[in-house]
């Protein structure tokens, strides 16, 4: 093994130490944003739960079979892909990417995007998809205006026969060490109609009651899946950076050796030097 | 009156929980009061003005749809917006109203006819609702 020069090794000991320092401040600053991220997700998750149960409340009681729950045919999809602004983060965002692909696939047909986040955007932007809208710079703090907005679009395509399948993308926070990528379906609505009777009074009918809930609905799954994904983007981070600097330690510990044994035999050189030259000179 | 239990949930939180005797709201098909006791009632909500009873006063807040779901238990409304009538931004509102006028002149398609005059209609709302305070 051929040493390196003390002075090459103590420049990647700067270079790694210094890479060391940032990846320690990104992983101090992800495990706050994870807490604040986690705090606002559990804020808006009542109310889609309260939407929600209302929602399977009158599917299982409505005699008629809403436009919005029946399958058609798929000639058009849109897909809304969440991912983060940022790289950084492990494979957070290039495994939504692969299981959009991967379901795009099995569709058969090439899907529209809503995309979310700046690498969605940059992604499908370089695939030449036909991106209806993007969005960037919205985890952390979700405006429901804005998904109202996005919502009020899709369900008037969904609805005028424009768009037969909407699904959603993002990647779930199941623990700070695991995240897991799902895709939703939004329209139509997978709930099933199972015509029990039920002592509800619906203003003017459950049908109208029903259809008039999903732009609501669907704002709110986008409202619930954007913040759960900022909060998996956080805890993917952090796992990245607490990896990133296991690994700098690592390396540190190994190169530092290198470097006591680089110094050493460089002393023991210059001994050697001045005692054969000393004795060089007594004789 | 007897009271009963209100909740008015939004996407930014739990906006209202406690007792109240009586409780209007505005829904697609018209202005309806809940007391309690009220049989099982599920209705949509429009956008307009929710009072609710606090001791011997109603207080006024704004809502921009919605949904409201009472039985003899509890009342619950999920609003996409809510706002108390004091804690109304005037100025912003007025703002929010032109803008959405100007929208409603410029605007092209029916869609953006649709959302011009959706934003106006809650503009107008909000700052119709500002003055009960």
């Amino acid at each position: 093994m051929s040493t390196p020069s003390v002075k090459s090794i103590t420049k990647r000991i700067k270079s790694i130490s210094s890479t060391l320092q940032i990846t320690k401040a990104m992983e101090l600053v992800a495990t706050s944003k994870l807490k604040k991220a986690k705090e606002t997700a559990s804020i808006s998750q009542p109310y889609f739960q309260a939407i929600y149960e209302t929602m399977s409340d009158i599917a299982s009681s409505a005699d008629t079979a809403s436009q919005y729950t029946s399958p058609r045919e798929v000639k058009k999809a849109v897909f809304i892909v969440i991912a983060g602004d940022r790289g950084l983060a492990g494979g957070y965002n290039s495994n939504i990417f692969k299981l959009a692909i991967a379901e795009e696939k099995k569709l058969g047909i090439k899907p529209d995007i809503i995309a979310i986040g700046k690498k969605s955007v940059d992604f499908f932007s370089k695939k030449d998809y036909n991106i209806i809208s993007s969005y960037v710079n919205v985890g952390g703090n979700v405006s429901h205006a804005m998904c109202r907005d996005i919502a009020d679009n899709f369900v008037e395509g969904f609805s005028s026969g424009n768009i037969d399948l909407v699904r959603i993308f993002y990647t779930s926070f199941v623990s700070a060490i695991k995240q897991e990528e799902l895709s939703i379906d939004v329209l139509p609505v997978p709930l099933k109609s199972t015509n029990q009777k039920s002592y509800i009074e619906y203003d003017p009918s459950p049908i109208v009651v029903f259809d008039r809930i999903i732009p609501q609905y669907s704002a709110g799954i986008l409202h619930c899946s954007i913040e759960e994904a900022f909060t998996a983007e956080q805890a993917a981070r952090r796992t990245a950076m607490e990896n990133a600097n296991k690994n700098g330690e690592e390396m540190l510990e190994k190169i530092s050796l290198q470097y006591n044994r680089a110094r050493q035999a460089g002393i023991t050189q210059e001994i050697t030097e001045i005692v054969s030259g000393s004795a060089a000179q007594g004789n | 009156m007897t009271p009963f239990r209100l909740k008015i949930i939004t996407p930014y939180g739990v906006f209202f929980d406690g007792e109240t005797t009586n409780v209007i709201v505005r829904t697609t098909e018209g202005d309806m009061a809940v007391l309690a006791g009220i049989q099982p009632y599920v209705s949509v909500l429009g956008i307009g003005k929710l009072r609710i009873m606090l001791g011997e006063k109603y207080r006024y807040a704004s809502t921009s749809g919605g949904i409201i779901k009472a039985d003899k238990n509890e009342t619950v409304i999920i609003a996409n917006t809510c706002e108390w009538a004091d804690e109304i931004d005037i100025i912003r509102a007025e703002n929010a109203k032109q803008i959405a006028e100007e929208r409603r002149k410029n605007a092209n398609t029916t869609n953006d006819i649709k959302l011009a005059e959706y934003k106006l209609h809650r503009a107008i709302n909000r700052i119709d609702t500002a003055k009960f305070k």
